[in-house]
């Protein structure tokens, strides 16, 4: 497999002295340090502090089980599902087991009863069913695609070491709640398809996102959601959204041949770090579903 | 609490204390200046702008926090990358060292966003002069007596350590605010790094009260409105682009926005923010002292969707 090395030294010389990367440059960050790690695995090459990174991580576990973004925020968040992917002898069963209990536990705002109570009566809209619900990105609010597609890889890949009817309904909920935000073009949007009656616009990264969480599942409801990828692919403008869409297309085998490769390494720690997952991917190891 | 939690509680409490506390009331300057494209003139404009609102900046840390929001560098919904340039060296010309930071709501590739809408072609050494507010460094700072249900806030400290943050919105319409200005343009220094994108915490604590707390946290903050060209419609994405032909500048955000909302014929007593920012007192058009244009000799109507027909200035 074609490992792009010069892009991993990028990657080795942006990590930080105390074992975390930042997105850009500054202080360590949960989620670029869980990407630039995922990055490492997918192009099978051993992180040259690797140790150094997991113990980062290790040390920055909450006591009820989650992550912050970051050191200095004292609130667990949506990160928790990044870290849920890592292998659980990386950071340590224990404390995997611990990330996922936490992810188990949340759910967006919209599903809780008040919630839907107000949604009936002041809005008289019918809320969500109860088979319905994703993840937010700090707790308190609602679920958006994004950490929700994030809490089912994460829970996806723990399915697949060791099945349990939980894990699998906490999927299919999540699932559906995608189903239900899905636009009008087929792809998706931060959130909802709609706001104030008018139709919402999809976006690049989010779609890719989706198709990847997704995937395995009716994919013949997919068909417009993929030719949407298609198309995004081949106008994107964020390395990031060619990445996630790349990865999207490619779990669903759909990525077209001759899809636009990527022609410099990504601004940010998250954007290489994506764009070499989404390389190692088309090679067949695709570190968010294998 | 933390050292540093307790020195953001007293430098807030501080902040809180001059942005709250009873004061005879000074008129608010505000100017309007006309500006019919994005041309070189607005380079001199923007000189003789920061002349006339007399601000000492010399050896001064000046951020500029334009509005980024989508990858359309063909839309206008951005704040166009000229006129920051523009602010930019004004700002150097009177000794302030300038930066550039932007946490934009919605899309993450900020740097990507950037360039997309031309800062990069646009701003020599842009990259050196820009920090993605969204991944910034944070610190937690307490709201004293918040108008909103947070109590607390992680902002930026590029933000935090400016001693003049200057606030460069596009003129727009919005379809949860009404309009979204100098104002809510503050919504992008609240950290996407910490709370996601789009800043949910922000709209489940209260969009308008939100507002109102992060106009407290900044009272050191300066506004230059991009209505060269706006939005109008279903902004602040979704509209359409409105020439207004205006750049509208002051040290009072509240009189900036009431002015531009004029400007849009939009009722500012109707915008929630305003209203809780400035009370009746600080929108009074009595209290403000416009040093440029009238605002009745610009004003052109930004149409409303339907659900914001009600705050429609109309004429009596």
């Amino acid at each position: 497999m074609e490992i792009h090395n010069g892009v991993l030294d990028n990657l080795a010389a942006a990590q930080n002295p105390d074992g975390g990367w930042p997105y850009h440059k500054g202080g360590s960050w949960t989620e670029p340090t869980v990407l630039a790690l995922l990055a490492y695995q997918a192009g099978r090459a051993p992180a040259p502090r690797g140790g150094a990174a997991l113990a980062w991580l290790a040390n920055a576990q909450r006591p009820d089980g989650g992550w912050t973004p970051r050191r200095s925020v004292d609130q667990s968040t949506w990160v928790t599902a990044l870290v849920a992917l890592l292998p659980p002898e990386s950071i340590g069963a224990e404390r995997h087991a611990r990330a996922v209990e936490w992810l188990l536990a949340q759910t967006g705002m919209e599903a809780s009863p008040w919630i839907r109570l107000r949604d009936v009566v002041r809005d008289g809209r019918l809320p969500d069913g109860p088979d319905v619900s994703g993840w937010s990105w700090f707790p308190g609010t609602a679920s958006w695609v994004t950490p929700t597609c994030m809490g089912i890889l994460a829970l996806r890949k723990c399915q697949q070491r060791r099945p349990s009817a939980g894990l699998r309904e906490r999927i299919g909920k999540a699932q559906a709640f995608l189903r239900s935000r899905r636009c009008a073009d087929g792809g998706w949007n931060h959130g909802s398809a709609r706001a104030l009656g008018y139709e919402l616009n999809s976006y690049p990264e989010t779609t890719g996102q989706a198709l990847l969480a997704l995937a395995g599942t009716e994919p013949e409801k997919l068909h417009e959601s993929i030719e949407l990828a298609h198309r995004f692919l081949r106008e994107h403008r964020s390395s990031a959204g060619a990445a996630w869409l790349r990865l999207g297309l490619l779990a669903h085998q759909q990525l077209p041949a001759g899809a636009p490769s990527f022609s410099a390494p990504g601004r940010t720690v998250p954007d290489t770090a994506l764009m070499l997952i989404a390389e190692a991917a088309h090679h067949g190891y695709n570190v968010f579903v294998d | 609490m933390r050292r540093r939690d307790f020195l953001m509680t007293a430098a807030t409490l501080g902040l809180a204390g001059c942005g709250r506390a009873p004061a005879p009331r000074r008129l608010s300057q505000v100017k309007i200046t006309r500006a019919a494209a994005y041309s070189h003139d607005i380079y001199d404009t923007m000189r003789r702008v920061l002349a006339e609102h007399n601000l000492r900046v010399r050896g001064r840390r000046v951020v500029l926090k334009p509005n980024l929001v989508e990858f359309e560098p063909e839309s206008t919904i951005n704040t166009h990358p000229m006129l920051v340039h523009a602010t930019l060296e004004a700002f150097r010309e009177l000794g302030a060292t300038v930066a550039i930071a932007e946490g934009p709501g919605h899309r993450r590739g900020t740097l990507d966003l950037a360039d997309a809408a031309g800062y990069f072609k646009l701003i020599p050494g842009f990259e050196d002069l820009f920090t993605d507010l969204n991944v910034d460094e944070v610190s937690r700072v307490h709201l004293a007596r918040p108008v909103s249900r947070l109590n607390s806030l992680y902002l930026p400290h590029t933000v935090l350590a400016s001693d003049l943050l200057v606030s460069m919105p596009k003129m727009k319409t919005h379809h949860w605010a009404g309009a979204t200005l100098s104002m809510k343009n503050l919504f992008g220094v609240v950290p996407g790094g910490v709370y996601g994108w789009p800043k949910n915490v922000l709209h489940w604590a209260g969009i308008h009260q939100c507002v109102a707390d992060l106009h407290t946290l900044f009272p050191r903050h300066f506004s230059v409105v991009d209505g060269i060209v706006g939005m109008d419609g279903n902004g602040p994405i979704q509209g359409r682009p409105k020439p207004a032909g205006v750049i509208v500048s002051g040290r009072d955000p509240v009189a900036v926005d009431a002015t531009c909302c004029r400007i849009m014929q939009i009722e500012p007593a109707r915008i929630g923010y305003l209203t809780l920012a400035g009370g009746s007192e600080g929108i009074a058009e009595k209290n403000i002292q416009q040093i440029g244009e009238n605002p009745d000799s610009v004003a052109t109507r930004f149409e409303l969707i339907a659900e914001l027909r009600e705050l429609r200035k109309e004429k009596s």
